[in-house]
């Protein structure tokens, strides 16, 4: 296996250096140690080496005392990540203890971490949709925030580039709100999904549902195998089926040569030199030791997640930048989003009794945005849009708990399948406000004397007035489609629950009123480059991932370029 | 994993002293329990026996007892719950008990068979229900559905993810290949058990 090159004391100096090693961060350093630059990778946390480290992805429920969950006394120092509901015995190794990174809440914010190589590559969702000039174009059309500066076409081919590399399976069908990607064989949906698929596009001109578009392999790729549907991913896959840095970038990036990984390394500050105007490297502190090491480089790549990459540069200060790298235009820290997620609606579907499927398909339904697409589809009730996922499936015995009845019958009649039930959830875009913030609060320090962050950031009543009609079509759809029982929902808990937190430190045209220029470069740094969630200047309605990936590799690409012709 | 190895031996230690009960419990009123709590007091434990065994008894297939679901139940109440849900639990269990002697004379476990059914029908009509979920989370508000409905769910929870059940009753599939979205229900007979 890959034994990757731990070894950062032999050299304190580097070409690049990219702090973080999840999705963006896992990219930066592969196109990178391709083009040839000795490259460290700093991750805060362990390492997880792919299939090495992943010691519960064979467990069955009957290997845990507990089945999977997790104890109470496990749980006490991972409250705030637990608020998601997805953490439990088998993967909560993967997700970080809330005390290592606390943070003050103003209104609630939950802030899900993972503090590992591979960060939250390893957790993802693996929901993968281009986005399309409808969305660069937003901003600039009704006037929230800036505008981007770039278009569908500046990132198109850097879409296809990661795609290829990373294997993403869908079916190509043509919209313009959703352009295709360069797909493997799409997963397959099942009969009830067929069904309501065929009803939902023809009571609904305009609306499509098709297969989740996912970075899962449905074929095998670069000897990578191919999805086993066992839905195991967050403990790690051990077919590396599906896109992690664990098992695709960064294998990629050490095969070169290239690559050091430095773990246990917290990121302190950028470091940033007066007289050269400007950064040489970055300040770490050893989260074991807590001793305070420097290394240097020609450029650095910031790729600690969004929240995370835009603390790091608010905490670096210099007698230029007083109040953090890049943070002339006074909105570092500023235009937080996320999706609002958890509306939608669920009913019950009658047929298909005798049919069942095989495989627990890691993936879902899509139904693309289509509200706000062009004159016809344009309502007066928001702006921008949302796109729903969801699934079918057959209830199991755990439908047993709220039939009336127990006892020999009702014991036996468990062993078969249910009902087979459907339901959808929205995505809605949330608008970059600029008091949506986080801040750094110098007065309560980390374990490692950092300061802490303050998050201050709400959904507002645009995001609100979506998810009203996320739940009436949602509802709506599912009538038309033929579903009984329907119940629609509405459990929207905050910000942070969508897991796509973008913004903080955005992209624009001008230095005044943005952080990063086109090619995520810091305005006033321009060897520094932010290419995950925090460059993001709006925040769409599809998942972001395909497109930091994508922003991240056409970022490290330019820096190898400028750096040829000796700009950087 | 220290903590896990540790949970077995305190298993192993119940079991070995669950062969001296008369030594344990001389001075504590009559059990017929034949396994020894960690977690729960031997009244509590006696209830959670006879409940676990009339919603899920024997049948051509093992019972919730054989496939050790009131020792599973144990094991949530100590180790899942909180301190506070260990008070709820407590507290459910007592008035599920006070509840069944207004009606029937006698604590749940005590009962004949027939009042034992009786008695759960009754609860069964009167509980509250989980609302569905999506990933894990309950869609809408979920009101408390009391300690009979989530100690049913908890019990069904621990029959069917139990050894025996998932490998040899239902369908296990560890394995399955890539994902087959429509093929005839006999083709695989029970529900799968992952």
């Amino acid at each position: 296996m890959a034994n990757f090159n731990i070894d950062a004391k032999k050299d304190m100096t580097y070409d690049a250096i990219v702090i973080g090693s999840g999705i963006s961060g896992g990219w930066a350093a592969k196109e990178l140690c391709e083009n040839g630059l000795k490259t460290l990778v700093l991750e805060r946390g362990r390492l997880v080496e792919h299939v090495i480290d992943y010691p519960t992805m064979n467990n069955d429920p009957w290997d845990l005392d507990l089945r999977g969950a997790a104890t109470a006394e496990e749980m006490a120092d991972r409250q705030i990540v637990a608020r998601s509901g997805f953490i439990g015995e088998n993967n909560m190794h993967f997700y970080a203890k809330d005390d290592e990174n606390p943070y003050k809440e103003e209104k609630p914010f939950l802030w899900m971490r993972a503090n590992q190589m591979g960060g939250r590559s390893l957790l993802w969702g693996k929901q993968c949709y281009r986005w399309s000039d409808l969305d660069f174009e937003a901003n600039a059309k009704d006037g929230h925030g800036v505008d981007w500066p770039i278009r569908y076409k500046d990132i198109a081919p850097w879409y296809t580039h990661v795609e290829k590399f990373a294997g993403i399976s869908g079916e190509a069908i043509g919209l313009p709100q959703l352009p295709d990607s360069h797909f493997l064989p799409p997963m397959e949906l099942n009969c009830v999904e067929k069904d309501v698929k065929a009803r939902i596009e023809k009571e609904f001109p305009g609306r499509n549902m098709i297969i989740g578009r996912v970075a899962h392999l449905t074929e095998p790729l670069n000897g990578r195998g191919q999805c086993q549907s066992r839905n195991r991913c967050d403990r790690g896959c051990p077919y590396g089926a599906y896109f992690s840095s664990n098992a695709v970038t960064l294998p990629a990036a050490n095969a070169t040569g290239n690559l050091t990984i430095r773990p246990f390394s917290l990121a302190e500050s950028i470091i940033y030199d007066e007289e050269k105007g400007k950064a040489v490297g970055v300040r770490v502190i050893d989260s074991e030791t807590k001793e305070s090491i420097d290394y240097f480089a020609k450029i650095i790549f910031c790729n600690a997640s969004t929240i995370a990459s835009t603390q790091i540069l608010l905490n670096s200060t210099s007698n230029r930048f007083e109040n953090g790298l890049g943070n002339d235009s006074g909105e570092l820290g500023h235009n937080l989003m996320d999706h609002t997620y958890r509306v939608g609606a669920m009913g019950k579907f009658d047929g298909h009794e005798d049919k069942y499927y095989k495989g627990r398909r890691p993936n879902g339904i899509y139904i693309p945005r289509y509200r706000n697409i062009d004159a016809e589809s344009t309502t007066d009730k928001f702006v921008r849009g949302y796109g729903y996922q969801g699934g079918a499936g057959r209830a199991n015995w755990g439908a047993g708990a709220n039939q009336e009845a127990f006892g020999a019958e009702f014991k036996d009649a468990l062993t078969k399948p249910g009902d087979w039930e459907f339901f959808i959830t929205g995505f809605a875009e949330c608008l970059p406000y600029h008091e949506n913030k986080v801040t750094l609060d110098k007065e309560k320090l980390d374990k490692w004397g950092r300061p802490t962050l303050v998050i201050d950031a709400e959904f507002k009543e645009n995001e609100l007035a979506i998810n009203r009609q996320i739940q009436i079509d949602a509802v709506e759809m599912l009538e038309k489609a033929g579903l009984k029982d329907i119940v629609g929902f509405d459990n929207e808990h905050g910000m942070g629950y969508g897991i796509h937190e973008m913004g903080t430190a955005r992209m624009g045209k001008d230095p005044k009123t943005s952080v990063l220029n086109a090619t995520n470069q810091v305005h006033a740094a321009k060897n520094v480059f932010v290419t995950d969630g925090a460059c993001m200047t709006s925040s769409s309605c599809v998942n972001p991932s395909l497109t930091y990936m994508a922003l991240t590799a056409r970022a490290a690409n330019h820096a190898v370029s400028e750096l040829k012709k000796k700009n950087l | 994993m220290q903590r896990r190895e540790a949970l077995k031996q305190t298993a192993l230690f119940g079991i070995s002293t669950a062969l001296f009960p008369s030594l344990l419990q001389s001075c504590k009123e009559q059990s017929r329990l034949n396994w020894q709590p960690q977690f729960l007091s031997v009244k509590h434990a006696e209830l959670i026996s006879s409940l676990v065994d009339t919603l899920l008894p024997k049948t051509e297939t093992p019972g919730a007892l054989e496939m050790k679901v009131d020792m599973f139940i144990d094991l949530v109440y100590g180790k899942l719950n909180g301190e506070a849900g260990q008070k709820e639990m407590d507290k459910g269990m007592d008035k599920f008990d006070e509840k069944c002697e207004a009606e029937f004379g006698d604590r749940f476990a005590d009962l004949s068979q027939e009042n034992k059914v009786a008695f759960l029908k009754m609860e069964e009509a009167s509980s509250p229900k989980f609302n569905g979920s999506i990933w894990g989370t309950a869609a809408g508000k979920q009101e408390p559905v009391g300690f009979y409905r989530s100690l049913k769910s908890t019990a069904l929870w621990g029959y069917f993810s139990s050894e025996e059940i998932g490998l040899n009753v239902l369908t296990y599939d560890p394995v399955p290949g890539p994902y087959q979205g429509c093929i005839p229900l006999s083709e695989v007979g029970n529900t799968y058990s992952l």
